[in-house]
């Protein structure tokens, strides 16, 4: 059971809180821009390189390195939004898909020419894991990366429920006619959508290169299981892609364990379970856990 | 009118890049695995083929002064971008012969896909998966490292000698993992070892936590890690060490990398080892062609592959030249004639004496930088598999098995 909570579950739910961080942008695109979004992986990795530049120029910790990663990600979110998505707003949504998929080439491409191809790291050598009650062994970064997401979700609650700009953007989710009669600025609403979206996906990205390794394909490698999480937790509903998100996290690491003596699935077909998730909401519950908006 | 001037445009385009390969050049595509995760390994392996390039250029040109161009192509490491990227090579480019691709699974499917249906010669300086030696290939795909039918062999020997007796394995579930781990398996229970667990895992995931704490639990005293270090490799050591899992790893020539020092540190991989092809233990043509590179590139010709891909490229030169021409046919037909013995011996830097043998009408044999290169039936080619240890921020070879 230890070894369940050390190896499967903690970790589990580190790779559930980057999912879920890159989910919220995911989902929210979707409620709000009405389309998905296939670059968003790319803009993680755009985040994790921001602030490897952060770490190599200025020489601090990673963590400490996010806001430049922020800046940067948001930066690229809002010129592809006004280079490529903008134009194509009023024709059918496939076209704003398909433009994604070439912004996602773009980036992936950028940082290859920047950063060059080889995988990187903050920080080298390998931490001892802090060890509580001499049975649970945690590494330092899944604490923080835990507790950030937990943090980052509380805020992101309070947005949503509290404030104007929050308030419009589920109504422009909700229902996009009603909220243009009701007089929202939609263009203003889309840029906040971008930026929010954007900057988790940054922190996300620094998450993941804390975990492992930055690498150019960082952010793709991800993609899909962020769909998932943010289909399971019902699309526009950004608090059901946290969800969902953990969920995803914890159900491909819990996966391997070997519950009834035997392991449940060998640990090389874990990356089918979001697969597997994603194709039964499809089926079984289209609008997810949240009761999102149907595609 | 805007469109009239989008189609001058690419016209434009279309003309500049086919300008670019004027009629006196005989390109040659390098199927690399530029992105992915092989991508720590390239640089010194594409200036080992530019090497070749520029000493085939320098050395008067090839078919009679034409330029010799190697067309670089990324197929990230992987099957299906190396099917897309050799196609286009062929297809477009369309290249004398490949050299290439890296990885074992990425040749396999380039050369299936691509290569054989359409005649082409391939050679991969790097792909040592055994399966690759069955392909019905028709003779078009060759091979300059040994199949892993001998390293893994090998490496069982290194780890008895080791004191080793149980041992963990954990591969990357690709052509190049499973080859070798099947191959180095067999071979330690046949000479008295025991494989404690066996555990295959995909590329590419952020946590091998579980998979490892299985393979922990099985009583092995170091951990055989068979997978590419930027794919899974060094996240495998690097949470096998903060977990405490295993501190002692063996690896393969995928795992010998850099990177795999610069992520975890060289005191952590002190006690573990690395098998990995290379070249014979003492020869001047190596010794002169690595001072040559780096004198031209500053560093490198250490890294693993280097040899290889320069005898790779150089061996296609050789062939296209005894062929006379560019004709696919022809070239394959010439490529053993070139690299198998009897023949005047001819080594790396050599390429103007070897094409006043050839216009002489002599038969030449070319012995490499990584060996002597003389391909069997199945294209394939013995070979030297050296153990190596963590030396400050890179690899030291301590022993040479042939």
């Amino acid at each position: 059971m230890i070894d369940f909570i050390n190896f499967y579950l903690i970790p589990g739910i580190t790779l559930g809180s980057i999912y879920a961080l890159g989910a919220v942008g995911v989902s929210m695109i979707f409620g709000i821009l009405r389309f998905a979004h296939f670059a968003h992986g790319d803009l993680m990795t755009v985040g994790a390189y921001a602030a490897l530049t952060a770490v190599w120029v200025l020489g601090i910790p990673a963590l400490a390195a996010i806001p430049f990663a922020i800046i940067v990600t948001c930066l690229a979110a809002l010129l592809a939004d006004r280079l490529f998505y903008r134009p194509l707003r009023d024709l059918p949504t496939i076209y704003t898909v398909i433009a994604s998929f070439g912004v996602a080439l773009i980036l992936r491409s950028i940082v290859q020419t920047v950063w060059g191809t080889d995988s990187q790291v903050y920080m080298t050598g390998f931490q001892k894991p802090t060890i509580f009650f001499d049975t649970f062994r945690i590494a330092t970064r899944h604490i923080q990366i835990i507790l950030a997401t937990a943090a980052l979700t509380v805020a992101l609650h309070y947005f949503l429920s509290r404030t104007r700009l929050g308030k419009s953007m589920r109504a422009v989710a909700d229902d996009p006619d009603l909220a243009a009669v009701a007089g929202l600025d939609t263009e203003r609403i889309i840029r906040w959508t971008w930026i929010i979206g954007a900057a988790l996906a940054a922190i996300a990205g620094v998450f993941v290169g804390l975990d492992t390794d930055v690498h150019t394909n960082l952010g793709w490698n991800l993609l899909l299981p962020m769909f998932a999480a943010a289909l399971l937790g019902g699309i526009g509903k950004p608090l059901g892609a946290i969800a969902g998100g953990l969920i995803i996290g914890i159900a491909e690491e819990a996966c391997t364990y070997p519950f009834f003596g035997d392991t449940l699935i060998a640990p090389s077909y874990k990356s089918a379970v979001a697969f597997v998730i994603m194709v039964l909401i499809l089926i079984y519950r289209p609008q997810g856990l949240f009761r999102g908006r149907l595609m | 009118m805007k469109k009239s001037i989008l189609a001058a445009a690419v016209a434009a385009l279309i003309a500049a890049s086919t300008g670019a390969a004027l009629a006196d050049d005989v390109k040659v595509g390098a199927l690399m695995g530029i992105t992915g995760p092989l991508a720590n390994f390239i640089p010194p392996i594409l200036n080992a083929a530019k090497l070749a390039e520029a000493d085939v250029n320098a050395g008067g040109g090839i078919l009679g002064g034409q330029n010799f161009v190697l067309v670089v192509a990324d197929g990230q490491a992987a099957a299906q971008p190396s099917v897309d990227a050799a196609s286009k090579l062929v297809n477009l480019e369309n290249v004398a012969a490949i050299m290439g691709a890296l990885s074992s699974g990425a040749t396999i499917a380039s050369a299936n896909a691509v290569s054989i249906p359409n005649n082409v010669l391939q050679v991969s300086p790097t792909a040592t998966s055994p399966a690759v030696t069955d392909i019905k290939d028709n003779d078009y795909l060759y091979r300059i490292v040994p199949s892993d039918n001998y390293q893994g062999q090998v490496l069982a020997n290194i780890v008895l000698d080791e004191g080793l007796n149980k041992v963990a394995v954990a591969y990357v579930n690709n052509d190049y993992g499973v080859g070798i781990a099947n191959t180095f398996k067999a071979s330690f229970e046949e000479k008295g070892g025991t494989v404690t667990a066996f555990e295959k895992h995909e590329d590419k995931k952020n946590s091998y936590r579980g998979e490892l704490a299985t393979l922990a639990s099985s009583g092995a005293d170091a951990l055989v890690v068979i997978a590419y270090a930027g794919g899974s490799g060094a996240k495998i050591v690097k949470q096998s060490l903060e977990n405490g899992f295993f501190d002692r790893f063996i690896g393969t020539d995928g795992l010998r990398d850099d990177l795999l020092i610069e992520q975890v540190g060289p005191e952590a991989l002190a006690t573990s080892f690395f098998s990995s092809p290379t070249s014979p233990g003492e020869n001047p043509a190596a010794d002169a062609l690595h001072k040559r590179f780096d004198e031209t590139y500053g560093e490198g010709s250490d890294k693993p592959f280097v040899d290889q891909t320069y005898d790779a490229t150089m061996l296609i030169a050789l062939a296209i030249e005894k062929a006379g021409s560019t004709d696919r046919e022809a070239i394959k037909a010439a490529l053993r004639e070139v690299a198998n013995a009897p023949g005047e011996v001819v080594g790396p830097g050599e390429w103007e004496k070897a094409v006043k043998l050839i216009a002489a009408g002599k038969d030449i044999n070319y012995e490499g930088a990584a060996g002597s290169h003389e391909f069997d039936d199945n294209g394939d080619v013995a070979g030297f598999i050296g153990k190596f240890i963590v030396d400050g921020d890179s690899y030291k070879q301590i022993a040479v098995f042939e």
